[in-house]
């Protein structure tokens, strides 16, 4: 089966995000032939070049993100005409007054404006596809005069309605970038049987949300080939953190900074959102990487019967010594793994340290880790000397060398020469993080089959399920409490190790992201045949191989239902029962 | 950093707040200190590392009401956000979760961040304050560009002189030397500054720039061929004097050259009062309403500078000249180049092309009224020289190609994204 793999600055250039991911799917999936469709988000990252490529990829394709070049086409009157009906109805969906995500994601009046965006989307795409030339268009006045109008119509959004004109030209430059996507070769009819364009592919695979997902849903759009959407971060919250932040240094993306004008800011968001929503609404299936991006997702208005969620995958070889190993750690040492930053509350652990320390003199606390970035080492510094004052050296007689109960180590150090040592030193793992993602370390120590104590932030719940013990953030005494029940009792220690190695074993190996995925793949390519096949070798088509249902307009229908529309008349038995409960779920929910 | 000053306070009850009220949150997976409850790993202990307070006590108050005091620690973040969905993303950066919510008695952080959407204190109708307006980069004269743009006037001026003092072979090599130098300084002006950067190449770039010249050699040499060929000449090959049988008229060339130096300040003028108008205004209408005085105090700006220049220049070189080409062909210039700068490059192309059309047509009429039977063809070109001399050619073709230019740009420059520069990100 043809993949197309749709990265935006990630998968085949050295410096992308979701690279290893992405590598490991590809190498995993070798039955699978993939064409790699990627964005680059800077120069400098494609200067840096690709990684190396396993044979079952075949093209690689590239467009920059960063960079428009103006075909030079000037619009005539007609396609000037549609230009600007498709943009001022973009713009009207932008600037209407309730955001689809205010309201519950079934409502009436956000179906008819996520149509009407929907609409524009596409109309845009296929005014740049018959014509070109809309990199110009985007900028040019009668963007700027549609937005305009928009922002001072009646019932528009409060903050577009302040919105100056600095505001505009910037709202319509960043939407420029935004659908730079639209503008692509690889959306040509013709390139079909040499597949060269997303038309000839049997699934489009996005490695994220936003740019990366357009691609995939023009595909989806104009040639009915299926679109699976993995997201492990939400592009959506990303977008909202990055919009808040410090202004992004020259040309490296498409947020706003915390300074733009709130006209600017909400705009963009409501893009970005009306954006997400389709990519949800259109996808044949969404793959979270954990429940919090879930409930992002389903707020976003993704339909519950699309969400699956699919763990990350991780490199389990390299613990695989330390967690069949009996355990050889010393009984009374906890170890602290990861990088040193403020969101991890070190100053938090080290006050439980000092109440395990009054139960248990024997204790030891070992920090592995290195500091990230200037906070990160004033913080390292700022924890250090909190160690000291609060823990003084100590030694076992009135003639011995003193000791330092707490003491900070770097992977990659003689006591720790890789994350495995340092996980198999400890007998308790603890995480004290007061804000978390995915929380990587925790998986490990799992992989190691250590007992863990953690604080419930992030997706740690979710991960440690019932294999470890977790407190509330920002309580030491019930960081100490926990921990010290650990240390008193070997056996609990053990049977909590065995159960979380099972565990990790079992939902974040690469082994099952990589099975996942290729079930998802399968399941979804059965529902959905495509256009390829509805032509024979000499490019004459197969009758009867597209029934007329498949080409109902509109948007009403379920991307679900038309699958199985197209795949069994009507008058065939009905739909197997997998796929009507969906059906009947969302019509339900409508 | 946010939670240090907690921190300092073992204990403090919020968190064992938050974990008694796990329990009740719909969402959550279960208790909130799950004690290895997993399969065949139950080993008794109750759900509590909890340091045994009930719930709902509370030192600081949390029950009076709770999202007032979270609003107030989260105050710029409730200011700034354009929608729920942005509260929602800064609380759970600042580690508020789910069970946290339950704690204000919400079912999650979207129905929080919702609440603290709605009670953001919004000041109805009026407007935020104008932001100051930043001042681009190019707000001030740069001295780099200024002195560039006096360096193809200079360089003109020794190339003359040169030709002046010297002789035969030797000025030959000093016209050739000082024409090179020039050309390199327009180019090096042009580069940079407010008539430096056309946006993109566009492919008839160096067929206008055939044109341009074209149309400065016509300046400084077409009105004595013309003037020749009138008269049934020329006899020879122009000799760089003004004083021979084909007269070089250097005047337009060193007004137009050292008019380099005022064309850039008028542009940066309208650059700077157009950011200016730009971030002041509020529509697009009022925008080109401000603009278009703007663009006419620009030209006439110039050209008034350029008037002044063209009697300067005359007197010192001692040379009869008349103003009218001179400006006519520097507003051309000048407004093509203003139009290409801000991305319109097609016009001016067109606009230099005709009038270079028309200048190369005007003497190929009059040397073609020398054939047998075409004296027809001559007659408005002689018509034209009788009435006004051989100025009237070049004066005409370029004011109207100028005007028509003017008429292009009062639509095109007035427009708000003509002023936007796309090559650095907004």
């Amino acid at each position: 089966m043809r993949i197309a793999l749709l990265t935006e600055g990630g998968y085949p250039y050295v410096s992308g995000d979701a690279g290893v991911w992405c590598d490991r799917l590809v190498r995993g999936l070798g039955q699978h032939r993939f064409d790699v469709y990627a964005l680059s988000r800077a120069a400098h990252q494609e200067e840096a070049g690709w990684i190396a490529l396993p044979p079952q990829v075949g093209r690689v394709h590239t467009a920059p993100l960063w960079r428009a070049e103006e075909d030079g086409v000037s619009y005539g009157r007609r396609a000037r005409r549609r230009f600007a009906e498709c943009y001022e109805e973009l713009a009207a969906a932008l600037c209407e007054g309730d955001s689809p995500d205010a309201t519950a994601p079934s409502g009436a009046g956000s179906t008819a404006q996520a149509d009407r965006f929907a609409n524009a989307l596409y109309g845009l795409a296929e005014l740049a596809h018959d014509e070109g030339g809309l990199v110009g268009a985007l900028r040019s006045e009668t963007a700027v005069r549609a937005l305009e109008r928009a922002c001072r119509a009646p019932g528009a959004l409060r903050t577009a309605r302040e919105g100056r004109l600095p505001d505009l030209l910037a709202v319509v430059a960043h939407l420029e970038r935004a659908l730079r996507p639209l503008s692509l070769d690889w959306y040509d009819d013709q390139g079909g049987a040499e597949g060269a364009s997303l038309g000839s592919v049997d699934l489009c695979h996005a490695a994220s949300g936003g740019a990366a997902a357009l691609p995939g849903l023009l595909a989806a759009q104009f040639f009915d080939v299926p679109l699976l959407v993995t997201e492990y971060g939400v592009r959506l919250r990303t977008h909202y953190l990055s919009a808040g932040g410090p202004p992004s240094p020259a040309g490296s993306g498409n947020t706003p900074s915390a300074e733009a004008a709130p006209a600017v800011r909400a705009l963009l968001a409501a893009f970005h959102g009306r954006l997400a929503a389709e990519v949800y609404r259109q996808a044949a299936c969404v793959t979270p990487g954990n429940a919090h991006a879930r409930r992002w997702q389903e707020r976003c208005g993704a339909d519950r019967a699309k969400l699956r969620t699919v763990y990350p995958g991780m490199e389990a070889s390299r613990f695989a010594d330390v967690g069949d190993a009996p355990d050889a750690a010393d009984p009374h040492t906890l170890v602290w793994v990861g990088r040193v930053e403020p969101a991890k509350d070190l100053v938090s652990l080290l006050h439980a340290f000092a109440e395990i320390r009054r139960e248990e003199p024997r204790a030891r606390l070992r920090i592995v880790g290195t500091a990230a970035g200037a906070e990160g080492r004033a913080y390292l510094g700022h924890c250090r000397m909190l160690a000291a004052q609060l823990f003084p050296y100590e030694a076992a007689g009135p003639h011995c060398v003193g000791d330092d109960p707490v003491s900070f180590e770097e992977v990659g150090a003689p006591e720790a020469p890789t994350p495995a040592d340092a996980y198999a030193a400890g007998a308790v793992v603890v995480l004290s993080s007061v804000v978390e993602g995915f929380p990587v370390g925790l998986v490990e120590a799992m992989f190691c089959g250590r007992a863990t104590v953690s604080t419930d932030v992030g997706a740690v719940v979710e991960v440690i399920g019932g294999t470890g013990l977790v407190v509330p953030p920002r309580n030491p005494r019930a960081l100490a409490k926990a921990c010290g029940a650990l240390l008193r009792d070997p056996a609990r220690r053990a049977r909590l190790g065995a159960a979380a190695r099972a565990r990790a074993l079992e939902l974040f190996t690469v082994e099952q992201n990589v099975a996942a995925f290729h079930g998802i793949y399968l399941d979804l390519v059965s529902r959905a045949p495509v256009s390829p096949h509805v032509f024979d070798d000499d490019g004459e088509p197969h009758p009867f191989a597209v029934p007329a249902e498949a080409r109902v307009p509109g948007l009403w229908i379920d991307l679900a239902a038309r699958g199985t529309g197209r795949q069994s008349p009507s008058w065939a038995a009905g739909p197997p029962v997998g796929e009507a409960a969906p059906v009947a779920a969302t019509e339900g929910a409508r | 950093m946010s939670g240090l000053g907690e921190l300092d306070r073992p204990g403090a009850p919020g968190g064992s707040d938050a974990l008694s009220d796990a329990g009740t949150d719909p969402d959550g997976p279960g208790p909130g200190v799950s004690d290895g409850r997993g399969p065949g790993v139950s080993d008794g202990r109750g759900p509590g590392v909890s340091d045994g307070r009930g719930p709902g006590v509370s030192r600081r108050g949390v029950a009076v009401d709770p999202v007032k005091a979270l609003m107030h620690r989260h105050r710029d973040l409730c200011q700034r956000a354009v929608d729920p969905l942005e509260i929602a993303a800064g609380l759970e950066a600042h580690g508020v979760t789910d069970r946290t919510a339950a704690r204000f008695r919400h079912r999650d952080v979207f129905s929080l961040a919702e609440e603290m959407y709605a009670r953001v204190p919004r000041d109805g109708d009026t407007p935020p304050p104008a932001p100051p307006t930043a001042l681009p980069r190019e707000a001030r004269l740069r001295p780099d560009w200024a002195l560039l743009t006096l360096l193809p006037g200079a360089l003109c001026a020794a190339t003359l002189t040169g030709v002046r003092l010297t002789d035969g072979r030797t000025r030959l090599l000093v016209a050739a030397a000082g024409l090179l130098a020039v050309a390199l300084a327009v180019h090096a002006a042009l580069r940079r500054g407010p008539l430096g950067g056309p946006r993109r190449v566009h492919p008839g770039l160096q067929r206008t720039e055939a044109w341009t010249c074209w149309l400065l050699g016509y300046a400084a040499l077409g009105d004595g061929l013309l003037r020749a060929a009138v008269d049934g000449g020329p006899d020879a090959l122009p000799d760089g004097t003004s004083g021979g049988p084909w007269p070089f008229a250097a005047v337009p060339l060193l007004t137009l050259t050292l008019a380099c130096a005022p064309a850039a300040w008028s542009a940066h003028f309208l650059a700077l009062q157009a950011r200016r108008r730009l971030n002041s205004s509020r529509g697009l209408e009022e925008f080109a309403a401000g603009v278009r005085p703007l663009l006419f105090a620009a030209l006439a700006l110039f050209l008034s500078a350029l008037t002044v220049l063209t009697a300067l220049c005359a007197a010192a070189l001692d040379e009869p000249a008349d103003c009218v080409p001179v400006v006519a062909l520097g507003a051309l210039l000048f407004l093509a180049r203003l139009l290409t700068v801000h991305g319109f490059a097609h016009a001016p192309a067109v606009g230099i092309a005709v009038a270079g059309a028309a200048e190369a047509l005007a003497p190929a009429t009059v040397f073609a009224g020398r054939l047998p039977g075409c004296g027809f063809v001559a007659t408005p070109v002689e018509s034209l020289v009788t009435a006004w001399g051989p100025v009237g050619v070049p004066s005409l073709a370029c004011a109207s190609a100028a005007l028509i230019l003017l008429i292009h740009a009062t639509r095109t420059l007035t427009r708000a994204s003509a002023h936007v520069r796309t090559d650095q990100p907004c």
